[in-house]
């Protein structure tokens, strides 16, 4: 119990010297800030704000992303029940009921339900995180190449068979995100591959301009054109207004648990994360509620569960991440991509020799979730203010602020048309339906799947065996088949039977 | 040749996954393949490259009948065209006539994206949208820029 005092006091060391505040402070105003703007998903947000974060010691750079990634959540639940704009899926869970009530009148104590769920939700993951991260980090110290293997194969298939999109194209992107992530020069033998001839490519793809091709600029470039936005109600949405009633609070109080418990818990299993808790928890609150028919039109558990659970997803996705370093969901493969950038290696040995970064990260995270309530809740006001801006004049300035982060990352030119080549690649991978996300997760983890596979390899002589011989490898790759046959095998199954019924028929 | 075009989008995604596949393998095929006990650089892209064709291949075998929504809507294809130029246009000019130049252009083009954006609300935004970022970025957070 004493470490974990001394721990929490080296945390708030960290988190809560003046360099941890401001920059845990600029993260979660700027998430929810960019956040905010309708069609502006968490990952376009977070990948068009990290240039910002390379400046800065790890430390900090962390602290700012992960207040960019729960600020931003945030923002996208705002412009969810004002607008029924989401940016992101999980928060179209949001808008299912947050929107109905506004438009009754009740968009106050909507939000204000929303600012106590995150909250509830936030608080409840960071304890499973500060729990669970060090036991599991001293578990894996153990772990040889093989079960990193294991692992990590695990996460990309879970990713992308239980992820949206259909299952096939999701692990075709995997599979070019992992070839992309090769780009360079090859760490064991010095050959240049698939760099063409190209010293630039030599240090492979910069992470930051495919993560922001991939995910910001067909955001930016589906809204460019757009013409007319929902127009938010004018009404000034004042404290006293925002109360939740006594009922409000007495029927939220338990989804809010239920849907911590549910979100902490998908939120750690990789490839699942805040969209699948945000589902689960809703559809578990509309089966438990006495009142069901409510469910759609404005239901105050709608919003209560769906927020707890994302935001406890949100906060527990942070310990594989950290503890294994292994990314359930793309965000936190950014998260690794950042560590990376700075040198630190991801792994159990993170915690154990930076305990600095991971206590701060954890306190940062309390102190992040106590700033959003009082830039959510007294200043809803400014956010309603910022959905009115025409977004036709607000896209040009975020255009050249990407340009300018991209650029000011390593002073390359080349950077940008990395950016713009992904940016395409982005927008015809969704013209054929394939998903982004699983790419980006290959791309991260590519280089490190590699290395332990071969090492792996090399321990063993060569022997492909050794990923089965050792129970807890063994036991994960049985797992990973387990999906993948079932991926498979449901696509050619499905097949199957509509030429049956073409037959019949 | 209907039971194709009924299937074009499966067709052309498995097409494709199966040709960027068939690409990873051969160019890896230029790179040592080595034994699975020491494996040379060109073994991982190899693996992945077949994974890729397989994928491919069901794709194909498993396509189902459904329309390419190729068909954007104009707006998005005007949106398109200019944020694209507006990304080169930074990148062409950052060095060479610096920041003040860069970011104008960038704002400027990407500006005209949207139809509704008139002529001089574009310009009056480039200008000043540069002249703040040469503020923050130069003077406020010393990056290495040039203004002009």
């Amino acid at each position: 119990m004493s470490t974990l005092y001394s721990d929490l006091a080296l945390g708030l060391s960290v988190a809560g010297s003046f360099h941890g505040l401001l920059y845990c402070f600029l993260g979660v105003f700027l998430g929810t800030f960019i956040g905010v703007l309708p069609g502006i998903g968490i990952m376009a947000t977070l990948a068009m704000l990290m240039p910002i974060t390379f400046h800065l010691d790890p430390n900090y750079a962390l602290i700012m992303l992960g207040g960019i990634y729960y600020g931003a959540s945030y923002g996208g639940s705002t412009a969810s029940i004002l607008m029924n704009l989401p940016g992101t899926a999980t928060s179209a869970v949001t808008g299912l009921d947050g929107y109905p009530m506004a438009q009754k009148g009740r968009a106050g104590q909507a939000l204000f339900m929303t600012a106590i769920a995150s909250f509830v939700g936030s608080l409840f993951g960071v304890v499973l995180l500060a729990g669970f991260s060090v036991p599991l980090a001293r578990v894996a110290l153990k772990f040889g190449p093989q079960e990193y293997v294991a692992l990590m194969t695990l996460g990309l298939v879970a990713a992308s068979v239980i992820g949206a999109g259909r299952s096939i194209r999701s692990l075709a992107s995997v599979s070019l995100g992992l070839a992309l992530g090769l780009i360079g020069l090859d760490l064991n033998s010095g050959v240049a591959r698939f760099t063409f001839g190209q010293t630039v490519l030599y240090d492979g793809l910069p992470l930051v301009a495919v993560a922001i091709g991939l995910f910001g600029l067909p955001e930016i470039i589906a809204n460019a054109g757009r013409h007319n936005l929902p127009s938010v109600s004018k009404r000034t949405i004042s404290m006293k207004s925002m109360m939740p009633t006594r009922e409000d609070w007495r029927r939220s109080a338990m989804p809010m648990l239920r849907g911590s418990g549910i979100g902490g818990f998908f939120g750690a299993l990789p490839g699942t994360g805040g969209l699948v808790a945000t589902f689960v928890s809703y559809a578990v609150e509309r089966r438990v509620s006495k009142h069901p028919e409510e469910f759609g039109k404005g239901a105050i558990e709608g919003i209560a569960a769906p927020e707890a659970a994302n935001n406890s997803a949100v906060q527990s996705a942070f310990i594989p991440t950290l503890s294994l370093g292994i990314p359930g969901d793309p965000v936190m493969a950014i998260m690794l991509g950042v560590m990376m950038v700075h040198g630190i290696i991801p792994g159990p040995n993170v915690i154990q020799s930076s305990p600095d970064l991971f206590w701060g990260l954890v306190v940062s995270f309390i102190v992040g979730n106590f700033m959003l309530l009082v830039l959510n809740l007294p200043l809803v006001g400014m956010w309603v203010k910022l959905l009115q801006i025409p977004y036709n004049l607000l896209f040009p300035v975020i255009v050249a602020f990407t340009c300018i982060g991209i650029y000011s990352v390593n002073y390359q030119i080349v950077d940008v048309f990395v950016l713009l080549a992904f940016g395409f690649l982005g927008l015809g991978m969704k013209a054929l339906n394939f998903e982004v996300a699983p790419l980006l997760l290959g791309f991260v983890l590519g280089p490190m799947i590699e290395e332990y596979f071969r090492r792996s390899l090399i321990v063993a002589r060569g022997d492909l065996g050794t990923f089965i011989d050792q129970p807890i490898s063994a036991s994960i790759m049985a797992i990973t088949a387990a999906i993948l046959i079932w991926a498979v095998g449901s696509a050619l199954w499905r097949q199957i039977e509509r030429r049956r019924q073409v037959k019949n028929a | 040749m209907r039971y194709v075009a009924e299937r074009l989008e499966d067709m052309i995604a498995g097409l494709v996954t199966g040709g960027i596949g068939l690409f990873i393998v051969i160019e890896a095929s230029g790179y040592q393949l080595g034994t699975l006990h020491s494996m040379g650089p060109g073994y991982f892209p190899t693996i992945l490259g077949s994974i890729m064709v397989a994928l491919g291949a069901i794709m194909i075998v498993t396509a189902q009948p459904g329309r390419v929504q190729l068909t954007a809507e104009r707006g998005q294809l005007r949106g398109m065209i200019f944020v694209a130029a507006a990304f080169s246009a930074f990148a062409l000019t950052i060095e060479s006539l610096g920041t003040i130049v860069a970011v104008s252009l960038a704002v400027f083009l990407s500006a005209l994206g949207n139809r509704r954006t008139p002529l001089l609300v574009a310009l009056v935004l480039a200008v000043a949208t540069a002249v703040v970022s040469v503020l923050i970025f130069r003077v406020g957070l010393g990056l290495q820029f040039k203004a002009f």
